[in-house]
């Protein structure tokens, strides 16, 4: 029924066309952190370049997401269903832009990580974060777009798995620098990349969240397993 | 009698009117089907639906106006407050000035706006001197919000009045009798957007004296008078709720499809 079109068709048109954008930023930010990821791995300054100034255009698609979504509440004043699906656009896009600049952080920081002492074994445990938290966000966009809350409630538990990983980094980055102070410096970029990443899978979880909320109605109440650990008082630990 | 959790929820607004199991026929014709509806006191109740889905015919249900049609027969139960509208000992006229109405076009009669206001509680016998017909004419043209456009003409005809003001009189006259729930058949579908947001304001304003339940054809008109919403389909009530529920997350596919232009 839902699926239904609208006897004004110019209406699904409109809401077609903003879910598509939310698509191409959702494809530019995973892209993005991707290279990003890889740029760090591979010490490749003109793919991290890239990351850095690819940024600009997912930031021009939250501004177009927005004006669209504007124009589509004040001309078609969308209720029920419809509402949900422009609000939900529009809390996505949010989220997809901030994820675009975490990515290009992480290029800027990987272009001067290449200045300084390699840590043994980071980039590719980055990568591999920056790899699972990319399928995270996927996921959720997925989910989105098939309207599957099965699919972003998985979504939602394994934001857990991401902590995990970015507290096993957080412990190891520690290390390096009880080891030896000269790796501080390298060890601190790499740790505001891990938490960064971090961050996206908790956007995705966001995105995931909203998915729910787009599909029936009400935001998930009960809290998801959280990673939230090292009671230590050493380490912050994944947060959202 | 009731536990704590039913009492807070039930006793914030009393039933005026309670619906069961009603039933409408015209001829053969099977219009309304098990309806069973509560209309809340002070609170605004909107039914919506497609054309011909019998919203009018239930609301003219409510204050036994489908009487006047010899082919019509209603069934069931509905009360207000309790007692059996449909009981043989209920006279109609008396309980259409407990349950006044405003039709969808301005009905006003060829009387003078003063005496459009004043035949009500004359009829009835409301008042018992001039002063206290004055005093009723002028509370009610207040309460419809027309009091300060039609005070130094009370003599002029009410058919003089532009539309929205037409329709405020009739909504005077409506009240006139003090009912305890005014129903209005698309009190506004005549009007243009200014009259209908002052026509709006007052329903909200008359809320806090009145149940009223109105009908109507803008989606968004339910959505902005409204507190509980009623969708009507094919003869049954589809869906019975709180108004920001029905609009932002409807129960029934088929609401949603109406309520949101699409083909149900």
């Amino acid at each position: 029924m839902l699926n239904d079109q609208h006897i004004l068709r110019a209406f699904d048109r409109d809401l077609e066309s903003v879910q598509a954008m939310i698509m191409k930023m959702g494809g530019l930010v995973e892209a993005a952190l991707a290279d990003a990821a890889k740029a760090l791995e591979t010490q490749d300054e003109a793919l991290a370049e890239q990351v850095r100034r690819g940024d600009a255009a997912i930031d021009a698609l939250e501004s177009d997401v927005n004006t669209e979504c504007a124009r589509l509440i004040a001309l078609r004043g969308p209720i029920a269903g419809d509402l949900r699906t422009v609000l939900t656009v529009m809390k996505i896009a949010s989220s997809l832009e901030r994820c675009g600049d975490y990515a290009k952080n992480l290029a800027k920081r990987s272009l001067l990580l290449g200045t300084m002492t390699p840590i043994p074994g980071a980039a590719g445990s980055i990568r591999r974060l920056a790899r699972q938290v990319g399928l995270l966000l996927k996921d959720a966009l997925d989910a989105f777009i098939a309207r599957d809350p099965g699919l972003a409630e998985d979504v939602r538990q394994r934001d857990h798995e991401v902590d995990q990983m970015y507290n096993a980094l957080f412990r190891e980055f520690l290390t390096f620098m009880l080891e030896d102070p000269r790796n501080i410096s390298a060890c601190m970029h790499l740790h505001f990349i891990a938490k960064n990443i971090e961050r996206v899978g908790d956007h995705a979880t966001t995105i995931a969240e909203q998915v729910i909320y787009l599909t029936t109605g009400a935001l998930p109440g009960e809290a998801r397993p959280k990673a939230d650990l090292t009671q230590d008082g050493l380490s912050t630990g994944g947060q959202g | 009698m009731k536990d704590l959790v039913m009492e807070t929820r039930v006793d914030v607004q009393t039933v005026k009117i309670e619906a069961r199991k009603a039933q409408v026929f015209y001829g053969t014709n099977h219009a309304i089907k098990d309806v069973d509806v509560d209309i809340l006191d002070k609170t605004v109740t909107a039914f919506i639906g497609p054309s011909g889905c019998g919203k009018s015919t239930f609301l003219r249900c409510l204050n036994r106006m489908n009487d006047t049609i010899a082919s019509c027969r209603v069934e069931g139960k509905i009360t207000l407050e309790g007692e059996d509208i449909y009981d043989p000992r209920v006279d109609p006229v008396q309980l259409r000035a407990k349950i006044g109405m405003v039709f969808q076009k301005p009905n006003p009669f060829p009387k003078s706006i003063y005496d459009n206001v004043a035949y009500g509680p004359k009829i009835h016998g409301l008042t018992r001197n001039k002063a206290e017909l004055d005093q009723v004419v002028e509370s009610c043209l207040r309460k419809a919000a027309l009091w300060n456009e039609v005070k130094d003409r009370l003599h002029a005809p009410g058919t003089g009045l532009s539309g929205g003001q037409q329709q405020r009189l009739c909504i005077a006259r409506a009240i006139a009798t003090s009912p305890e729930v005014l129903l209005m058949d698309e009190p506004c579908s005549a009007l243009d957007p200014i009259a209908t947001a002052q026509v709006e304001e007052l329903i909200d304003e008359l809320r806090s004296q009145f149940s009223v339940v109105i009908v109507t054809h803008s989606m968004q008109q339910a959505a902005r008078v409204s507190q509980k919403t009623a969708f009507f389909h094919l003869g049954n009530l589809v869906e019975f709720g709180e108004t920001s529920q029905i609009f932002t997350n409807p129960r029934d596919p088929r609401t949603e499809s109406y309520i949101t232009g699409r083909i149900g």
